[in-house]
């Protein structure tokens, strides 16, 4: 669902992602030899990372324990996998192992296609459904590639969420306490605004946007409604009571108000981060993979998070996912390098790093980034209070909410132009794969 | 021109060749008969078939014979996509293309007698400049530039425009903002051809009517725009062609947005293939593209050879 925009890597996402069609074409130029002995796998996490720093120290030791096997590591961006994902894997050139875009669209639709490893049978004896707990959601496809009860294509060996990050400095100055309702966060924003303050940085030109609308819409909604959106057991609802309506309009209420900058409409995600970053705006809607970006690099203040005030559900997962192509010719070298992943020494690593690891030992973890993050993942995961994202359902969704969101934030859609246009993406893929 | 264009069709109809020599030229088309039924005509029947077909671009395909033309038919964002690529054919086909004319005429007329040949042959690199870019690079760089906080903005804001636009970001200013990019890009195509068209004309034409008091905007006017005609058509058609196809650009700036503001049917047909795994449905659109690129090809050519007097 998301994509991690780091500073300076703008120009190299956009390079990669004008590649894919050229990438598609030539199948990636890399994938296993024939000697089966060159064990090749990919990412795209960046350079860096709680999860890239983790899984190269496992790659090391993978190294040390496989001496005769040749590895070759390739990173990717996300976008690729998103557009030439399903070529990639239909191609004789798909690695042992990859790092695939969980959802529906992506994940689903390749393992309905047969194009993924069924890893059921392989995560039992492993043990990794046991250190994956609830998180596996994101692994386990039915036949038609929906998400939920059928079998499990995909191991996730992270976590995430989006919340809220602050600028607590700027919260004691203007006497603003942490809000725990909505109207509690309304009036903190008010009160920024009543003070020429911007309250909340937002991106609307790229994935930030959708995520506050589906933050807001999840604190409207309860699991019955979640479970009938994401199985398309129904077509989308578009009455006034809706959730998405609701959170829809709220977008629109706070951009009318000044809470969100119209401007944001044409920003992306590296200008919200900087304009929170740089002290300029209070509060931000960021994912956990920005947690450890804002601890290394935002010295003048202190920060902190909050979950939406008042929802028991908030946008999270567990992170993308470990997938074995069905062509795949090292499956064996693929399940023992997802094992160095899941274990201690790896998710240890990972949460010490300020990443959201699905099973670190909390005595273990003494960054406090990654403790509070650690921290709230596994209460949201023991409260069931992980909401996936808005546009896991349908192929494309994500770029027809982004697109719609984006138009809202500007102000030239109202709430209810904005639904139509989702509705009509939604309900053509539920009436043929729904109900 | 008609002269060279009555003795090249002359000697098509009154070959000089023997049947015999002919023949033993055609092995050298074959390379490039071979290529482009590799990467043009295969591919482009393929793509026939595959529309008529409902296919996610993996496993198996299922016929479902004009369904997706029908479909296309009431498709408003195709049509829709489809106005805005006569928005980008004012952008990279008239405006460079008017815009070309003249200020290739002010640099050959103009600047090239008075600063020296060295001067306009830089200031021609630098129109032509956008044109060796990558797309990829310079979209990303517009963007910045285009940004709501970018170095528009704030030079606007100088100026004392409070609240200038927010070009990429309202659906009312992406697709004149992404329409400047064109011509910018677009601009030193047509330039560097007019300038080596001008070059071609005789110069006596010019000094009979600056001696009948022709002045600069009447020459430019009666002289070098009727001798350019070849090469205005050429431009004309190479270029409305790639705006009809036009995708990096959409790509990079705005992927079709806000909304579909910016959308074109290149990148509609792209975002059906790759995005909601409409395989057939984006095959459908690149079909209908190229039979409008070739329809157009055909009437542009047709003009093109009237206008020659044949």
């Amino acid at each position: 669902m998301f994509r991690r925009i780091r500073r300076g890597r703008t120009l190299a996402l956009a390079l990669g992602a004008a590649s894919v069609l050229a990438l598609a074409a030539c199948g990636g130029g890399s994938g296993a030899s024939a000697s089966g002995k060159t064990f090749t796998v990919w990412w795209y996490e960046d350079a860096g990372n709680p999860q890239d720093a983790a899984w190269q120290d496992a790659l090391k030791d993978f190294k040390a324990a496989h001496p005769n096997v040749k590895v070759h590591f390739e990173r990717k961006v996300w976008q690729q996998i998103q557009d030439a994902g399903a070529m990639i894997l239909n191609s004789k050139d798909a690695p042992d192992l990859l790092e695939y875009n969980k959802g529906n669209a992506t994940a689903g639709a390749v393992s309905s296609k047969g194009l993924l490893t069924d890893l059921t049978s392989e995560a039992s004896s492993q043990g990794w459904d046991k250190i994956a707990g609830s998180a596996l959601t994101v692994g386990t496809y039915n036949s038609k590639g929906l998400m939920g009860p059928g079998k499990l294509y995909g191991i996730p060996s992270y976590g995430e969420y989006v919340s809220f990050a602050y600028n607590e400095d700027m919260f004691a100055k203007y006497g603003v306490k942490v809000p725990t309702t909505m109207d509690e966060l309304d009036a903190a924003f008010a009160k920024f605004k009543s003070e020429g303050i911007t309250p909340l940085a937002e991106s609307a030109a790229d994935y930030p946007a959708q995520h506050l609308l589906w933050g807001l819409a999840l604190s409207y909604a309860d699991h019955g409604w979640l479970n009938g959106y994401f199985g398309l057991k129904a077509p989308l609802d578009t009455s006034s009571d809706s959730p998405l309506t609701k959170a829809a309009e709220t977008i629109a209420d706070w951009t009318a108000k000044g809470y969100i900058d119209k401007k944001s409409s044409g920003m992306k995600p590296e200008d919200a981060w900087s304009l929170f970053r740089s002290g300029k705006a209070p509060i931000t809607y960021a994912g956990t993979w920005m947690a450890g970006d804002f601890r290394d690099n935002i010295k003048s203040f202190k920060w902190g998070q909050f979950l939406m005030p008042g929802s028991g559900i908030n946008p999270g997962s567990g992170g993308n996912i470990w997938v074995v192509p069905t062509k795949a010719d090292n499956k064996d070298l693929a399940y023992d390098f997802i094992g160095l992943t899941l274990d201690k020494k790896r998710q240890d690593l990972m949460a010490n790093a300020g990443g959201v690891a699905l099973h670190a030992d909390p005595a273990d973890v003494s960054d406090p980034t990654g403790k509070m993050v650690n921290q709230t993942f596994s209460q949201l995961v023991s409260s069931d209070g992980l909401g996936l994202y808005g546009d896991w359902p349908v192929p494309n969704f994500y770029q027809v909410i982004q697109s719609n969101t984006q138009t809202l934030v500007a102000g030239r859609q109202t709430p209810d132009e904005f639904m139509k246009q989702l509705k009509t993406a939604y309900d053509q893929v539920q009436s043929t794969v729904g109900g | 021109m008609t002269t060279t264009a009555t003795i090249a069709r002359g000697a098509g109809r009154v070959s000089p060749l023997s049947r015999q020599a002919r023949k033993g030229y055609l092995r050298y088309l074959l390379p490039g008969a071979v290529g482009f039924l590799a990467v043009v005509f295969v591919p482009f029947l393929m793509n026939i078939g595959i529309s008529f077909t409902n296919w996610s671009g993996v496993g198996s395909p299922t016929f479902v014979g004009l369904e997706n033309y029908r479909r296309l038919m009431r498709d408003h964002f195709f049509w829709s996509a489809f106005e805005h690529s006569i928005w980008f054919i004012v952008a990279m086909a008239i405006v460079p293309t008017v815009l070309g004319l003249f200020l290739a005429a002010v640099l050959f007329d103009y600047i090239e007698p008075r600063f020296g040949q060295r001067v306009s042959s830089v200031l021609r690199a630098g129109f032509y400049l956008p044109q060796v870019l990558p797309v990829a690079v310079a979209g990303v760089v517009w963007g910045w530039i285009l940004n709501p906080y970018g170095a528009i903005n704030a030079a606007l804001q100088q100026l004392g425009i409070d609240d200038p636009p927010n070009w990429l970001g309202d659906s009312r200013w992406a697709l004149p903002s992404v329409m400047l990019v064109l011509v910018w890009m677009q601009l030193g195509y047509g330039l560097v051809i007019f300038m080596a068209g001008m070059a071609r004309i005789d110069p006596q034409y010019h000094e009979a009517a600056e001696l009948d008091g022709a002045s600069w905007f009447a020459r430019f006017r009666h002289v070098t725009v009727p001798h350019l005609r070849p090469e205005v058509f050429v431009v004309l058609l190479t270029t409305a062609i790639a705006a009809l196809k036009v995708f990096g650009p959409v790509y990079v700036l705005t992927k079709g947005g806000p909304g579909n503001a910016t959308n074109v049917p290149s990148y509609y047909s792209y975002s059906n293939f790759f995005g909601s795994l409409q395989v057939g449905y984006g095959a459908a659109v690149a079909t209908i593209l190229t039979l409008v690129v070739i329809a157009m090809a055909i009437v542009f050519i047709r003009i093109q050879s009237k206008n020659e007097g044949v």
